[in-house]
C-alpha cells in the first residue's frame, strides 16, 4: 500500500502541529501529566515546554478550544505559577512529546548565563545639548551625567534581569546603530564613522 | 436626435468626478473573483530578518527611555507647579508679571498719546463742519426775511386801498352808486352781453341749439 499523499490548499502559515484539543482530547484522562511543546518556542536554544496539570472541556460553541492549565517552562525557567490556556488553544502549533523522550527534555543540560539588562542608557547627542540650553534658560541647575533611566514591558516570560542600581549590565544599549547582527548586509559601508 | 445634440454640446461636465480609493466597503464579503486568491507570503533571509529585529529592537528601547524621560519630567514640573510653594517659580513669575505690566503700561500710554493727536485732528474737523452747516443756514435764513420783507412792503403799499371804519360810508356810497353786474353772456365770436334784462336776439342763420 502506497503512502497517503497529503497535498495542502490554501494560504501558508508558520505554525506546525496540531490544535490543543486534538491533542488532549485522544488522550487517556486528557493528557494530564504528559508533555507539550509549541513550535514557536523551538527556536531557542533553551528548552521550552509544558506539563498539563488540569484539563476543561469547552461548549460545542467552541469546539477549536479547549481549557488546559499548565506548568510551564519557558527557555530553562519553570513559572512558579500555573498557567491557563485558553485563547491560544485554537492554534495548530502544539506537539505531543512522546514519552520515552519527556526525559530527554527535561534533563537537557543548558548553560545558565544570566543576562542582566541595563537600567539606563546614554542620551542622545543633539538632546544632550537641548538639555543644557533648556536648563540654562528655565534657571534649573545644570545636568551632569547625560543618561536616561530605561523601562521594559513586564511579562511573566522574561528571562533577563534588569540590573538593580550599580549593577553591572552584561549587555549595553547604545543611541547608535550598534553592531550589526548580520555584517554581510553592510559591506563596503563604513559603519565607525557613521556610529 | 435634438435631445442628443444638446448632450454633446455642453460646455461643462454634467458629472463632477471625485477621486476615491477603488476598494470594496469593509463590510463586503471578499470579491467572488478573488476568493480563492492565496496572496504571497514575502520572503525576508534570515540575516536580513535577524538585523531588522534587532534594529527595531533597537529603535523601540531608545525611543521607550526618551519618551519615559519626558513624561517624567512634564509629571516633575506640574506637580512643582500645582504645589506653587517653590520661590523659585513664584520669583520667575512675579518677575514675569512685572515685566508683563511693564509692556502692557508702555503699550497703553502710546496708544493714549496716539488717540490724543487722532482726537485733535477729528474735533476740528467736526468744528469746521459745524460752522460751514451754520453759515450755510444763516444765508438761507437771510434770503427768508429778504423774501419776507418784500412781501411786507408790497402788502403795506396795497394797505391805502383798504377799507377802514372811516372810510365805510363813501365805500358804501361808491358802490351803490356804480353798480357792477357780472352776469354776461358770451356767444360764438366773443361779443359779450351784459345785463339781466337784456333780450336775446338771434342772427338769421344762427341755429337755436348752437347759443
Amino acid at each position: 500500500m502506497s503512502s497517503p499523499v497529503i497535498k495542502y490548499v490554501g494560504r501558508t502559515t508558520n505554525f506546525k502541529g496540531k490544535t490543543l484539543w486534538e491533542i488532549v482530547g485522544s488522550l487517556k484522562n486528557y493528557g494530564v501529566g504528559r508533555l507539550i511543546v509549541r513550535s514557536v518556542f523551538e527556536r531557542y536554544p533553551e528548552p521550552s515546554y509544558m506539563k498539563i496539570v488540569k484539563v476543561e472541556t469547552c461548549p460545542d460553541e467552541e469546539r477549536r478550544r479547549v481549557r488546559v492549565w499548565v506548568e510551564k517552562t519557558f527557555r530553562g525557567r519553570t513559572l512558579p505559577k500555573l498557567t491557563e490556556i485558553y485563547r491560544t488553544s485554537y492554534k495548530p502549533d502544539y506537539k505531543l512529546i512522546p514519552k520515552d523522550e519527556e526525559s530527554k527534555l527535561l534533563h537537557v543540560d543548558h548553560k545558565k548565563t544570566e543576562v542582566i539588562l541595563p537600567n539606563c542608557i546614554e542620551m542622545p547627542p543633539l538632546m544632550k545639548r537641548f538639555i543644557v540650553k533648556d536648563h540654562e534658560k528655565r534657571g534649573l541647575e545644570v545636568v551632569k551625567d547625560f543618561v536616561l533611566p530605561l523601562s521594559y514591558k513586564h511579562s511573566p516570560n522574561r528571562v533577563q534581569r534588569v540590573a538593580i542600581g550599580d549593577e553591572k549590565p552584561t549587555i549595553q544599549f547604545t543611541m547608535g546603530l550598534g553592531k550589526p547582527a548580520s555584517p554581510s548586509l553592510y559591506e563596503g559601508i563604513p559603519l565607525e564613522k557613521s556610529v | 436626435m435634438n435631445f442628443k445634440h444638446v448632450f454633446l454640446k455642453r460646455t461643462c461636465p454634467m458629472v463632477t468626478q471625485i477621486a476615491e480609493a477603488h476598494r470594496k466597503p469593509r463590510w463586503l464579503p471578499v470579491a467572488k473573483s478573488k476568493i480563492y486568491r492565496i496572496p504571497k507570503r514575502p520572503v525576508i533571509s534570515t540575516e536580513e530578518r535577524l538585523e531588522l529585529q534587532r534594529i527595531n529592537n533597537n529603535y523601540n528601547t531608545q525611543m521607550r527611555a526618551i519618551r519615559r524621560f519626558y513624561h517624567e519630567e512634564m509629571i516633575k514640573e506640574r506637580s512643582s507647579l500645582q504645589s506653587a510653594s517653590s520661590e523659585m517659580s513664584q520669583r520667575l513669575e512675579a518677575e514675569e508679571w512685572e515685566k508683563c505690566v511693564q509692556i502692557n503700561d508702555k503699550w497703553n500710554s502710546q496708544v493714549a498719546a496716539e488717540r490724543e493727536e487722532r482726537r485733535k485732528v477729528e474735533l476740528a474737523a467736526m468744528e469746521d463742519f459745524a460752522l460751514k452747516r451754520m453759515e450755510v443756514k444763516d444765508a438761507e435764513m437771510k434770503d427768508k426775511i429778504a423774501i419776507a420783507s418784500e412781501k411786507i412792503r408790497e402788502q403795506k403799499e396795497l394797505c391805502s386801498t383798504f377799507i377802514t371804519p372811516e372810510t365805510l360810508e363813501a365805500a358804501i356810497d361808491h358802490a351803490l352808486a356804480n353798480p357792477t353786474d357780472y352776469n354776461f353772456a358770451i356767444d360764438l365770436k366773443g361779443n359779450q352781453f351784459p345785463g339781466r334784462d337784456i333780450p336775446i336776439t338771434y342772427e338769421k342763420n344762427a341755429e337755436k341749439t348752437n347759443v
